[in-house]
């Protein structure tokens, strides 16, 4: 096997081709496949310990896949028994922790990945200018507020000009109000200096926003690879249904393409040889429901009662619970924004398409890190980060603990990742 | 102020201390450069004890019958109780002194803190000396009290001065672990055991005292292994303890394999304490709960504040003031009586050269060992540390022994070389350098290194331009730790060095020996000076220390 070697196609950034990674008795990768067209953005997405990190660092080099290959601007640059260093592979990373060199300052650590270039001093005010740091290369890492570094850290890797550039993690020190800030300035960056990019997040909004792409990881494997709003609204396995946005995955009977849940009809969408036939489970997001405050008088059978109620802002979301104990996440609007917890409410679907899972695939349990959180409701987060806003393609939050599906699907607790 | 105790803290935490927690499963297998650098060192440290080994196994009929005399046994004892009477007193002294620096409201504690710790740097000859030109029979003391008409002073000679100047030397081990637990120990444990009902010695009995054996015991046991290998002031002091006999014997016969059998014996002996320690503490298991959120309340003093700082005062008096005036005061009269005083300037090149040269050995060495415990912790690590460290252990007269040996035999052209001498300090105080340098290193992320060779930098690249700029403040303070225990080294220099080559170290004990104060006082002076040179080094390092 040869490392170096040109590859067809110059138009893919980045390719990783069945690549396996062990540590020990942990498998972090395992035929692991994933391709970045070069100028797009893809994000990394998962729960901690998914492998997603490890990805990216068999990308730069500082690991070595025990199988398959690596290829980076059409050349391949790793493969067992040959791994072209880090030094040699046009790769730019910017790290969690930025990494910047502390006794540099500004000007020196922009330009130390290019001190050959007869340019450098060019390069290095353009790339200044890029993310707004002019006037202040003069100053060490030290002085910089957390903004500032990762700016400096981007510049950095953006200077060699790199055939890709690797995120990780990107915004997790940095605090919540320069977050959504630095996220758009990041992504009109990358745009700007038509730079391939691959960013590991385990942050649903920031995967959202700023990708082009998402690749959904669980257990060192992709479950999806899809834009963001297909990832929302056509999920391909409850695990990526309940990592993104909130979830209520609905007992349906599925037949041509129709799902019938207790609430009634929904279309089907994706390809035909995804839509199950038989017992499924059809995925419903809260926005799917249109609800209304029950009449008083008489508890009706169709009643559902309010159980949970969680205010963010913009919108209210309220857990309800039908009298079997099935329970859903529902978008309160308009006047029903101010039900309280055990008002009863009627439910209704909208006219929505959606997709349904078939039994086989499994209730959503993103295990990864070992939280069984929120199988029914989603999870929108890994719990320990409550620091996130909602972004834009759904609301966010961690469901209460407690919430199991229903009876019939108990003994499908995990999922098996899909062999793609 | 809970800063200013940090300082305290890290102060010269012996490289006992230092053993890493037992990393996990190291993923990335360390370069081979590295791998030979390392094990290059581990024999370099290993090999002269293995053939120590082999020689005493060779051993003749005579060999064997000096060690079986009762008198090896009664040599073997005494130091043991030399040892045990060390750590017991450097415990009394020591607990009380770290309890009273870091959680109470003493006058002038900052002060106490630096005062107390300072006795660590003084080797123990220079206090020998002190005290018995002092207190000795010929000392300062019983002279004024002659003149007076007062005669016959209690002897300060053989076991209790061993005793007393030992404990002084040693105490600031165990008042430094104590010390560096109490202040990271949460302060809710005892709040919670005061609302549980405790009073407040009830509560220091029953939770403080248990959270801080651990420290003690280590502290203990570091005091213990210097009584137990220490050379220079038994033999000042003229007691018979096991390390002096091994300097009789060797000098005083030819065969040398019964020095090389009695060496391993003491090594033994010295083991044994490690190993005790470290099975009384695993019995303890006890764990100080990391990063105390909020600085312990100050217990306020009252009444005692004066009992306190007489306690204080005395430790001080004795372990410090005293030896410093002793040596003032030969050094004056010494003058007055036209002790040429360039006699220290040889031994003042001497030392120079030795120490500066083991310094830089030891800071080249330190690279590879910290590079291979930090970037690739795992068992191999771990193994190269304990290897290191545990030489540490080695009493150096026995070390001093082997070196003789396997120069002699093994490679002749080194045998009472200048380089052989160098190597055995860089060797004998690499844990030093490779605990700075360590601390150092850890402070640099792994990604920084890694960013730079996501740049474009090949790995010596990143070491020249990166790795090694950032190091550079924790390798000085490394190679600056040996330069000055170098220059107080003892029984390696007087027995490894080429003839004719005198230091510092075996000036003062060479005057002291035969009884000439004066002529000791110059040397041990200067000592002095460079003792209170790394106290105050190590309390700046001690800032950096993670």
């Amino acid at each position: 096997m040869s490392a170096g070697g040109i590859s067809a196609d110059a138009h893919v950034a980045v390719r990783l081709s069945g690549v396996e990674k062990r540590f020990g008795h942990i498998t972090a990768l395992d035929h692991f496949d994933l391709e970045l067209p070069s100028g797009s953005m893809l994000a990394l997405l998962g729960p901690s310990g998914c492998g997603k990190t490890t990805a990216l660092r068999l990308i730069a080099g500082f690991e070595r896949p025990d199988a398959g290959t690596v290829e980076v601007g059409g050349r391949r640059v790793a493969s067992p028994g040959a791994s072209v260093p880090p030094e040699r592979r046009r790769v730019g990373v910017v790290f969690q922790d930025f990494a910047l060199f502390p006794h540099l300052s500004v000007r020196q650590n922009v330009a130390y990945g290019i001190r050959r270039d007869p340019d450098r001093d060019v390069r290095v005010d353009e790339l200044l200018e890029l993310v707004g740091l002019r006037g202040d290369e003069r100053r060490m890492p030290h002085e910089l507020s957390g903004g500032m570094q990762q700016r400096v850290a981007i510049a950095r890797a953006l200077a060699p000009r790199p055939d890709v550039i690797l995120l990780d993690e990107p915004f997790s020190n940095l605090d919540q109000a320069l977050r959504t800030q630095l996220r758009a300035e990041l992504r009109q960056i990358l745009r700007d200096a038509h730079q391939s990019a691959i960013f590991v997040t385990h942050d649903q909004g920031e995967a959202l926003t700023i990708a082009d792409r998402v690749a959904v990881m669980a257990r060192g494997r992709i479950e999806q690879v899809a834009a963001p709003e297909v990832i929302y609204a056509e999920p391909r396995t409850p695990f990526v249904a309940t990592f993104v946005g909130v979830a209520n995955l609905l007992p349906a009977e599925c037949r041509g393409g129709i799902a019938q849940t207790r609430l009634g009809p929904v279309t089907l969408i994706g390809a035909p040889d995804r839509r199950p036939e038989g017992r499924a489970l059809s995925l419903l997001r809260p926005e799917h429901f249109l609800v209304r405050e029950a009449p008083d008088g008489p508890v009706s059978a169709q009643a559902w009662q309010v159980i949970a109620r969680q205010f963010s802002g913009s919108e209210i979301l309220l857990e309800v619970r039908a009298p079997d104990g099935q329970r859903v996440w529902v978008e309160a609007g308009g006047q029903v924004r101010r039900l309280a917890i055990g008002d009863r409410v009627e439910l209704r679907l909208r006219d929505v398409e959606t997709v349904a899972f078939a039994p086989s695939l499994g209730i959503a349990a993103p295990t990864g890190s070992g939280h069984r959180e929120g199988a029914l409701a989603g999870r929108a987060k890994p719990p320990d980060d409550q620091r996130e806003q909602p972004p834009p393609g759904g609301p966010l939050r961690s469901a209460p603990e407690d919430h199991h599906a229903p009876p019939a699907n108990e003994t499908l607790e995990t999922v098996e990742p899909p062999v793609h | 102020m809970a800063q200013d105790q940090a300082r305290g803290g890290h102060v010269a935490l012996p490289a006992v201390l230092r053993r890493l927690p037992v990393a996990s499963v190291s993923t990335r297998r360390p370069p081979l450069p590295l791998l030979a650098a390392v094990a290059t060192i581990g024999v370099l440290a290993i090999l002269p004890l293995a053939y120590l080994v082999i020689r005493a196994l060779g051993a003749d009929e005579r060999a064997l019958e000096l060690i079986a005399r009762p008198r090896t046994l009664e040599l073997l004892t005494s130091s043991v109780a030399l040892a045990a009477g060390v750590g017991l007193g450097a415990t009394v002294l020591g607990v009380p002194l770290a309890w009273l620096t870091t959680r109470t409201d003493l006058p002038g504690r900052r002060a106490w803190t630096v005062l107390t710790v300072a006795p660590l740097a003084v080797p123990s000859y220079v206090l020998a000396f002190a005290l018995i030109a002092g207190l000795g029979p010929r000392g300062v003391l019983s002279g004024t009290l002659q003149s007076l008409g007062v005669e016959g002073l209690p002897s300060i000679y053989g076991l209790p001065g061993a005793l007393l100047v030992l404990t002084l030397a040693t105490y600031p081990y165990v008042l430094l672990t104590t010390r560096a637990t109490l202040m990271r120990a949460d302060p809710a444990l005892e709040e919670a055991a005061r609302s549980l009902g405790d009073g407040f010695g009830t509560a220091f009995r029953r939770v403080t005292l248990p959270l801080l054996a651990p420290a003690i015991g280590t502290g203990a046991l570091l005091a213990a292994l210097y009584a137990i290998s220490d050379f220079g002031a038994v033999s000042i002091l003229r007691f018979d303890s096991f390390a002096r006999a091994i300097h009789v014997q060797y000098r005083s016969s030819f065969d040398r394999s019964g020095a090389a059998a009695l060496a391993l014996l003491l090594v033994a002996a010295a083991f044994a304490l490690v190993w005790a320690e470290a099975r009384v503490r695993r019995r303890a298991a006890l764990r100080v709960p990391h990063g105390a959120r909020r600085a312990a309340r100050v217990v306020p003093l009252g009444r005692w504040r004066w009992a306190a700082l007489a306690f204080c005062g005395t430790v001080t008096g004795l372990s410090l003031v005293l030896p410093a005036g002793t040596i003032a005061y030969w050094l004056v009269r010494g003058l007055a009586q036209g002790e040429p005083l360039r006699l220290v300037a040889d031994p003042i090149g001497d030392s120079l050269v030795a120490a500066g040269a083991a310094a830089l050995v030891a800071g080249i060495l330190a690279l590879p060992v910290a590079f291979l415990v930090v970037r690739y912790p795992g068992r191999l690590a771990s193994m190269a540390e304990r290897l290191l460290y545990g030489a540490y252990a080695v009493p150096g007269i026995a070390l001093a022994l082997a070196l003789v040996f396997f120069s002699l035999n093994v490679v002749p052209f080194l045998y009472q070389t200048l380089t052989l001498l160098v190597l055995a300090y860089a060797v004998r105080f690499l844990p030093q350098a490779a605990g700075t340098t360590r601390s150092a290193l850890m402070l640099i992320g792994p990604h920084v290194p890694e960013a730079a060779r996501s740049l474009g930098r090949s790995p010596w690249e990143v070491l020249r331009t990166i790795t090694l700029p950032l190091l550079r403040p924790g390798l000085l303070a490394g190679a600056a730790l040996v330069f000055l225990s170098t220059i107080k080294e003892l029984p390696l220099t007087l027995l490894v060095a080429p003839t004719g080559f005198g230091t510092l170290a075996t000036q003062v004990w060479g005057a002291a020996n035969g009884g000439f104060f004066a002529r000791a006082a110059a040397p041990a002076a200067v000592l002095m000076l460079i003792s209170l040179a790394s106290v105050a080094l190590l309390l700046r390092d001690g800032e950096h220390s993670p």
